[in-house]
């Protein structure tokens, strides 16, 4: 098990090495940089942002029935909803979500083009198939994805207003004040970095289990539902000790 | 002309190929054939570089595959046309644009000449009005037809097709059977076909050889084929009626 492990990673390691020779063709990358693009992260904006919209309105009553004592100002609770919106929901939540939806994507597509010997079409023809297919999904994922997160946190917090409003839980100026209150620019860049890197770990598992998937369509199937547990896995792992490094 | 000397290759202690030497002639369609298992697959996967030999050479020309660095091997690869058994066309293009695909890569033709090459491809496999379909959208004859295409298109000086006829008709198969070797002569490519089908054999083997349980048993072509003198291509050859019947004067 543990020699298969280093096995597997030492594998990684080489295909991501394939995945970042220089392009043949920058054009070529670009076009596919814009179509992976809209693929992974366009199509990802109204699931993140449905459930942002809830979770951010679920937050904002859950805070404020924990904090229910009269001494502590209400304005906390709307501070509290943006705080763990940056911390942990808009980056770590997020990116389990989308390790679901684009790591089944990523790992289906490239696993089905390596069993129909797509790939092997395209080394054949001298073309490097890890850099032409990987390569722009993992660059439109790692820089596009903080977007995501900002997104993630506008409508959390727009989330929480609604319900603010509508159910008058706490006064909407004190969920106001909160949200804008103590605000920590790092805690944004923090977020946005894990965000980042989750994606690029999200993208480049999916792509290196769908790369060498084998067995036929049960093949495939395997090396997505594989891919996306070792990423769940791991994008909990590097949230425990990103964390660590960068805020303690 | 590519030449084969005393290739071997085993996997996990089994030898599925033994000792194979060959010469596979320019202009002609040089056919490897033999019973499902037999080795035939692997020996064109090592023949085309997607197998790594455990011993012994293949010579492109006048260079050993095993001595070309990684850049010599990509140029290789670029005078390489390969048909796929599945036809492998890539799912995310159009017909014209698997065409194109390989054109986009290895040349600095502008989008108008890439297109004009890719329907001058496209009419050699009789595929018109098709440009805009998705493999999905197509036969498997025609899957085929742009698959030769696609293959043809950097005009390349070898072309290699594993089990074309696969999943055919037929009638379909016989078309593709003929489009392969009037290719061959047209564009004088090394052709090698991968095949089990007796009716491709008869058609079009100008250069036959014959692999049972990875050696090379016997070469000829598809005449001398009707004559076998070895048992093990006997068998194989009267498993087909039409072949059987001939051998034995019906």
């Amino acid at each position: 098990m543990i020699k298969k492990s280093i096995e597997s990673v030492g594998q990684y390691l080489l295909f991501l090495k394939k995945v970042f020779r220089k392009p043949e063709k920058f054009r070529i990358f670009f076009r596919q940089f814009i179509n992976e693009s809209d693929k992974l992260i366009i199509s990802s904006v109204l699931l993140v942002g449905v459930i942002s919209l809830f979770i951010g309105g679920v937050l904002v009553i859950q805070t404020a029935s924990n904090l229910e004592n009269p001494v502590i100002d209400k304005m906390y609770i709307g501070y509290m909803v943006r705080e763990s919106l940056i911390l942990e929901f808009c980056s770590t939540m997020i990116a389990l979500i989308l390790a679901g939806k684009m790591g089944s994507n990523i790992s289906s597509e490239i696993g089905s083009m390596r069993i129909t010997e797509q790939i092997d079409a395209m080394e054949m023809m001298g073309v490097n198939s890890a850099g032409f297919l990987v390569l722009p999904k993992i660059v439109a994922t790692t820089l596009l994805s903080p977007l995501l997160m900002f997104l993630s946190l506008v409508l959390g917090l727009i989330g929480g207003y609604l319900v603010v409003e509508t159910t008058q839980i706490i006064p909407t100026a004190s969920y106001i004040t909160g949200i804008k209150a103590f605000y920590n620019g790092f805690y944004v860049f923090y977020s946005c970095f894990k965000m980042s890197l989750f994606c690029f770990m999200i993208s480049s598992i999916s792509a290196f289990n769908g790369y060498y998937a084998k067995g036929g369509s049960l093949g495939v199937g395997r090396s997505s539902t594989k891919a996306i547990v070792v990423t769940s896995i791991l994008i909990l792992l590097a949230d425990l000790i990103v964390t660590q490094l960068m805020l303690y | 002309m590519i030449k084969v000397e005393n290739l071997n290759k085993s996997f996990d202690g089994v030898q599925v190929l033994k000792d194979i030497s060959v010469t596979y002639e320019q202009g002609k369609c040089n056919m490897i054939i033999g019973a499902s298992g037999s080795g035939k697959t692997v020996l064109l996967k090592n023949l085309i570089g997607l197998m790594e030999a455990d011993s012994g050479e293949i010579i492109y020309g006048d260079r050993s595959l095993s001595q070309m660095n990684d850049n010599e091997k990509r140029q290789l690869r670029q005078n390489i046309g390969i048909l796929f058994q599945g036809s492998a066309l890539f799912d995310f293009a159009t017909v014209i644009e698997n065409v194109m695909f390989p054109m986009e890569f290895f040349t600095d033709w502008s989008p108008a000449q890439r297109k004009e090459r890719a329907h001058y491809c496209l009419e050699k496999v009789n595929v018109i009005g098709s440009d805009d379909k998705y493999p999905n959208e197509l036969s498997g004859g025609m899957q085929k037809r742009v698959g030769i295409a696609r293959a043809i298109a950097l005009n390349p000086k070898y072309l290699f097709c594993d089990e074309p006829n696969s999943g055919l008709d037929p009638y379909t198969s016989i078309l593709i059977d003929r489009l392969i070797s009037d290719l061959t002569k047209e564009f004088n490519m090394t052709t090698v076909v991968n095949t089990h089908d007796m009716n491709s054999i008869l058609e079009i083997g100008d250069k036959i050889g014959f692999i049972h349980k990875g050696s090379m048993l016997w070469q000829g072509d598809k005449k001398t084929i009707l004559q076998p003198d070895c048992q093990e291509l006997k068998d194989f050859v009267c498993a087909n009626t039409l072949a059987r019947n001939i051998i034995e004067g019906k």
